[in-house]
């Protein structure tokens, strides 16, 4: 029974005075607050609370000494916390928690709990030990962590919205924006096409089917590049390929086979129109004048890409070779030589007993940067 | 199924006239019949009973707020033997299955492309298997594939 009697008497010592424990000296004179409870009285009181202690809650010896700790909490003590701590006590635990505390004035603060048991030799529990720390200023700057980072995150977020808003509105524009360049080429197709039909001169016909020939060409190729799901590049082969089968089937001439051999040939979009007018214009001419109708012929073409180099090749097995006019006359050349600068490639012709063959070399993304080739 | 045989009845659905009536031309210029053009699907719920159409071509911004799709369900349920294909610059639209329709024909289309559209639904119409490949202006649906395989 004695243990009590003496913590009482080491209480009333003065540690000035050099008597008594040296270890409960210390532990009286330390800045770090600490109380000892028993729990084998009713409640677990508090039987001991040093100096720092009184100093941190604001309670005298006399308030503390009898009575459980619960009389630090308050209205906004974690109840889990309590909890915790219950649970720790009843099963003879160490728990360290911060828990908020109430001092006699009411004031709250932030108190890092420390509390473990004290065992005798025999291993049953004679005390619980607890230190308190005030870290009221440590858990508010946490807080104001906290705080902060919840309200960047929802700037953030809010920011984040707004941009993919921004996106949608950009893909809605531009969805809206290639919608009315093919309405409007739809338009101007069907105009010319309504015109063709009340002129008689069959020259002045033929040029405005070329006309039409060449708005056509534009389409296949605004159409082919919002069609694919990657408006940064386009296979100038494919294109070809595709352009040759709508001519072929134009013209009339069912017996033309187009033979293809092609690997993808991407060249930049920069580069798609110009080039796309020019294969049209090659491609047209080989069907107006290589062939005879009701006789078979063949157009080839194939495409290479080797690194920034695209090679396509458009070859005729027809007649254009004996006529010794093998690059085109007229606006289909001037739109040959003009846009191959333009669009950075070159062509070279070839006409032998077996045909016409045109072969453009493409620096891809190359723009105006081919020297003139006349 | 009793086979249709040339020339076919088109029904024409697009709310530029421009564009309707160069349709209408090339149709024609393939030998066929334009039974009627309408711009919106009011139109063509007020057409009369008599001939039905074997083709109907549909755009799919219409006139009053309709769609191509309304005219789409209307013509199915009408007329459930004609072949159904959106004439359209805006194919994102038409739903993953086609809504039950055959085809679509992408805007721009060049005169060629048309054409050859016209002349492989004309054998898909009236004399199946086509002989004509496929043309590259004409994408077809499963319904189509359907279509064209029906003894």
């Amino acid at each position: 029974m004695d243990e009590q009697e003496d913590w009482h008497l080491t209480d009333a010592l003065h540690h000035e005075q050099g008597r008594g424990d040296p270890f409960a000296a210390a532990v009286r004179a330390t800045r770090m607050p600490m109380i000892i409870t028993d729990p084998n009285r009713s409640d677990n009181p508090i039987v001991f609370a040093n100096a720092a202690f009184q100093k941190l809650t604001g309670y005298s010896r006399e308030e503390l000494i009898g009575h459980n700790c619960r009389l630090l909490q308050g209205e906004e003590t974690d109840p889990e916390a309590v909890d915790r701590i219950r649970k720790a006590v009843a099963q003879g635990e160490d728990v360290a928690i911060d828990i908020l505390n109430y001092r006699k004035d009411g004031t709250a603060f932030w108190n890092a709990l420390y509390l473990s048991p004290v065992r005798d030799h025999t291993g049953e529990i004679q005390f619980f030990f607890a230190s308190q720390l005030d870290v009221t200023a440590r858990v508010d700057a946490h807080t104001r962590v906290a705080r902060e980072k919840r309200r960047i995150e929802e700037e953030v977020n809010k920011r984040t919205a707004d941009l993919r808003a921004a996106l949608e509105a950009q893909k809605l524009l531009l969805h809206e924006v290639d919608h009315r360049v093919k309405n409007n080429m739809t338009m101007i197709g069907s105009i010319l096409r309504l015109q063709l039909r009340e002129i008689d001169d069959p020259d002045f016909s033929a040029r405005l089917r070329a006309m039409m020939g060449r708005i056509d060409a534009l389409a296949t190729v605004h159409r082919r590049l919002y069609q694919s799901d990657d408006v940064t590049r386009f296979d100038i082969g494919a294109f070809a390929a595709n352009l040759a089968g709508d001519l072929v089937q134009a013209s009339g001439h069912r017996d033309i086979r187009i033979m293809t051999d092609l690997r993808r040939a991407d060249v930049s979009i920069e580069q798609a129109s110009a080039l796309g007018l020019i294969v049209n214009e090659i491609l047209s001419n080989c069907i107006r004048h290589a062939f005879t109708a009701g006789e078979e012929g063949q157009i080839t073409i194939v495409a290479r890409q080797e690194n920034d180099q695209v090679r396509l090749s458009i070859a005729d097995n027809g007649i254009g070779s004996s006529q010794g006019d093998q690059v085109p006359a007229g606006l289909g050349g001037i739109i040959i030589s003009r846009l191959s600068r333009q669009a950075g490639a070159q062509i070279k012709w070839a006409s032998c007993a077996s045909g016409t063959r045109a072969d453009l070399t493409i620096t891809v993304g190359a723009v105006w940067n081919a020297p003139p080739d006349h | 199924m009793e086979r249709a045989a040339r020339p076919l009845n088109f029904l024409i659905v697009e709310d530029e006239p421009l564009i309707s009536m160069d349709i209408e031309m090339m149709v024609e210029d393939a030998g066929h019949h334009v039974i009627a053009i309408a711009a919106a699907l009011d139109e063509v719920e007020a057409l009369p009973d008599g001939k039905a159409p074997n083709v109907a071509l549909v755009d799919m911004h219409l006139a009053r707020g309709s769609t191509g799709l309304d005219v789409n369900s209307y013509v199915q349920v009408r007329w459930p033997n004609a072949i159904i294909v959106f004439v359209t610059a805006n194919p994102q639209k038409i739903p993953q299955d086609f809504a039950g329709a055959h085809g679509v024909i992408a805007k721009p289309f060049s005169l060629a492309g048309f054409m050859s559209a016209v002349q492989y639904l004309e054998e898909v119409v009236c004399n199946p298997p086509p002989v004509s490949a496929p043309p590259g202006s004409f994408v077809a649906s499963e319904a189509f594939a359907a279509f064209r395989e029906a003894p």
